[in-house]
């Protein structure tokens, strides 16, 4: 392959922002192609993907465009899994433009349903077992491939003492954690969440800021790696993604503006500490919502000011969508955690 | 150092093909010289163009041990080494006479190296390149680098960065290509040197290769990046941490007995890291060669390294503007 028909590494390829002196943030035009290339490249090489093959997965978000594009440029067949609740109008037809078929499940809960996507993709893929399933929720591939994110970060800025970024399937926090702290062991990992997602022991519920967060618990997730974990609602996410956009020309999708509220605020707290902050996508998918007034304006409690800090949760619990929360995590597995309170899981606890 | 032999007769013209020009030149009395190296600083797998991995490594040049080849052209047939046994630096002094257009010729190609074979000095390569820079100077050619590199590759099969001198770069050892020039000179170090007390010689081709797994590839990926930012940021520290974690790594292939021993040493003395040969029995402390009073902290680490029974110990600088004690 030459570096011209390569250019889908170079789209992959985060520019780097520096937000203060000690905080820089990794910004992606679209993160996911980066583990997408990663699976693409390997399932080629492993002979598990044939010549005018066909990919199945199960996403709602930009892993689906990323691997929609990886697809169309390279001649494979590609069926995406969905939820009703999650579909949005725009991507669905970029992806089917794409030539990718999106089918969309019924999702009565409002919670993404992925239990239900992964029982039809799961039946597709008995029916047709030649289909290639990247499986970005448990493949170690998916945190294999940060080994590049990692690799540009030590480039750009050498040592790194903390590294921050959002948690939905757990690759790209804990995959550029890993290798990083094989270089940095002392280097502090900070997850960023949002409320009623199931990830760090909250109850499954409906979740207002989208791209983050799961309803599930992917392999990916390592939890005994995290020292801190942030839950930051949707507000707060959206007010700062303005922020990036006025004081910085950053203009980021809302789960940046999460990532970058939790950095901006570690950055502070510890100036002598090198903060990386990863920014997945731009804002562009949501000029008609987040950044546009009239939608937010019916949003309630909409104008937010950005809390200054969050609020340290004694028992981990969800919050309003206006809060931002912390739990100092430690690096225990999610059940040690669990078992701290009272013992029961998730499930049980549901609200 | 070229001494201009004495013809005997026109036969002692010849026709180089370089650039398919044909020109006619005597074959000249020709010196080449080629220094040792340390092992290195980061050996791995590591991704080149394309996406296509490869083997490649970060040699650590030891710049005060060279082999020193020349080459008398005469009329007999072939090249026969002195020693008798250098088979490889005779074959890469056929190849580079065939490669300047005068294959077949013959000569004499006397080597004197004062580099110790087997541990992981590099004393075979040393020999093929500097045999192919004899028998360059020889036909009065200049050879481009990557030339060297190639042309030592098909001589011995594998080779390591020497041909490219104290330059900073990631080598593949098996196809004598540049995978990154990181574009600079190496930060400033002193080293203290030894060998792994058990160890025996080591005969590096005859070496099972390494099967680095899928994690282990991905770190080399992150080491060759902060190789270069500490190359770029003249940072002797994060070059030190590269060439730990790669050691740790070469642990698991071809572990040095005392590793954990020499960590601690070099903790001890508030070294940079702690490099090895990953296919000889060489150890490596890097100091800071910018940091204050280096000679003295390398006398002190050498004593303590001495007391704790290892052999060879010996000191050496890279870039460094410092006086190295003994």
């Amino acid at each position: 392959m030459s570096a011209g028909e390569d250019y889908l590494r170079a789209y992959e390829t985060p520019r780097f922002a520096q937000l203060a002196p000690n905080l820089n943030a990794a910004c992606f035009s679209l993160m996911k192609l980066l583990p997408a290339r990663f699976m693409v490249d390997r399932a080629e090489a492993s002979g598990r993907l044939k010549r005018g093959g066909h990919i199945i997965e199960t996403t709602s978000g930009t892993f689906g465009l990323a691997i929609a594009m990886l697809a169309a440029a390279r001649g494979y067949g590609l069926t995406l899994v969905t939820a009703s609740s999650l579909i949005d109008v725009k991507l669905k037809r970029r992806l089917e433009q794409l030539g990718a078929k999106v089918m969309a499940i019924d999702d009565p809960q409002g919670d993404g349903n992925q239990r239900g996507r992964l029982e039809y993709l799961h039946k597709t893929l008995q029916d047709n077992p030649d289909t290639y399933w990247p499986r970005q929720y448990d493949s170690p591939e998916n945190r294999l491939a940060y080994a590049r994110l990692a690799d540009l970060v030590v480039r750009s800025l050498g040592r790194v003492d903390c590294l921050i970024g959002c948690v939905g399937t757990g690759g790209s926090l804990c995959g550029t954690g890993g290798f990083l702290r094989e270089l940095f062991p002392d280097l502090r990992m900070i997850a960023v969440d949002t409320h009623r997602s199931m990830l760090f022991g909250q109850p499954v519920g409906r979740r207002m800021l989208r791209g983050l967060g799961n309803s599930v618990l992917p392999d990916n997730v390592r939890h005994e790696m995290i020292d801190d974990i942030h839950w930051v609602g949707a507000l707060p996410a959206y007010a700062m993604a303005h922020g990036l956009f006025r004081d910085h020309g950053l203009f980021m999708g809302p789960t940046s503006g999460a990532a970058a509220l939790v950095g901006a605020w570690f950055a502070k707290q510890n100036p002598e500490a090198s903060t990386v902050v990863i920014m997945p996508d731009e804002g562009h998918r949501h000029s008609d919502t987040v950044y546009n007034p009239d939608w937010l304006a019916g949003l309630k409690d909409w104008p937010i000011s950005i809390p200054l800090e969050p609020t340290v949760l004694e028992r981990i619990r969800p919050a309003e969508e206006t809060a931002w929360t912390r739990f100092p995590w430690d690096r225990r597995t999610l059940s040690a955690v669990l078992a701290q309170f009272d013992g029961s899981s998730p499930a049980e606890r549901q609200v | 150092m070229i001494q201009t032999s004495t013809p005997r007769s026109g036969q002692q013209t010849h026709s180089s093909n370089i650039n398919n020009e044909t020109v006619a030149w005597p074959l000249v009395v020709g010196v080449g010289r080629a220094h040792a190296h340390h092992g290195e600083f980061l050996q791995g797998v590591f991704e080149a163009e394309n996406g296509r991995l490869c083997r490649g490594l970060v040699t650590l040049p030891l710049t005060s041990q060279e082999s020193l080849v020349t080459f008398w052209p005469d009329e007999q047939d072939g090249i026969r080494p002195r020693p008798a046994n250098r088979i490889k630096a005779a074959r890469a002094a056929a190849l580079t006479l065939e490669h300047v257009g005068v294959a077949g010729r013959g000569g004499e190609l006397t080597i004197e190296s004062s580099i110790p074979i087997g541990h992981g000095y590099g004393s075979s390569t040393a020999d093929v390149i500097a045999s192919i820079r004899a028998v360059a100077a020889s036909a009065r050619v200049t050879l481009r680098q990557s030339t060297v590199a190639r042309l030592a590759v098909a001589a011995e099969s594998a080779s390591d960065a020497i041909a490219y001198c104290d330059q900073a770069l990631l080598f593949a050892q098996r196809e004598g290509r540049t995978i990154e020039h990181f574009g600079g000179e190496f930060p400033p170090f002193l080293v203290v040197g030894f060998r792994d007390g058990s160890a025996r010689p080591i005969d590096t081709l005859g070496m099972r290769r390494a099967r680095y797994d899928s994690e282990e590839i991905g770190v080399f990926r992150v080491l060759r990046g902060l190789a270069c930012r500490s190359i770029r940021q003249q940072d002797p520290r994060l070059l030190g941490r590269v060439a730990t974690i790669s050691a740790r790594i070469s642990q698991r292939y071809l572990p040095k007995a005392a590793f954990n021993t020499v960590l601690d040493i070099a903790r001890g003395h508030d070294a940079c890291g702690v490099q090895v040969a990953h296919s000889g029995t060489l150890i490596g402390i890097l100091l800071d060669a910018a940091a204050p009073r280096p000679a003295m902290r390398a006398v002190e680490l050498a004593r303590q390294l001495r007391g704790a029974g290892f052999t060879d110990v010996h000191t050496f600088g890279l870039n460094a503007e410092t006086r190295v004690i003994q």
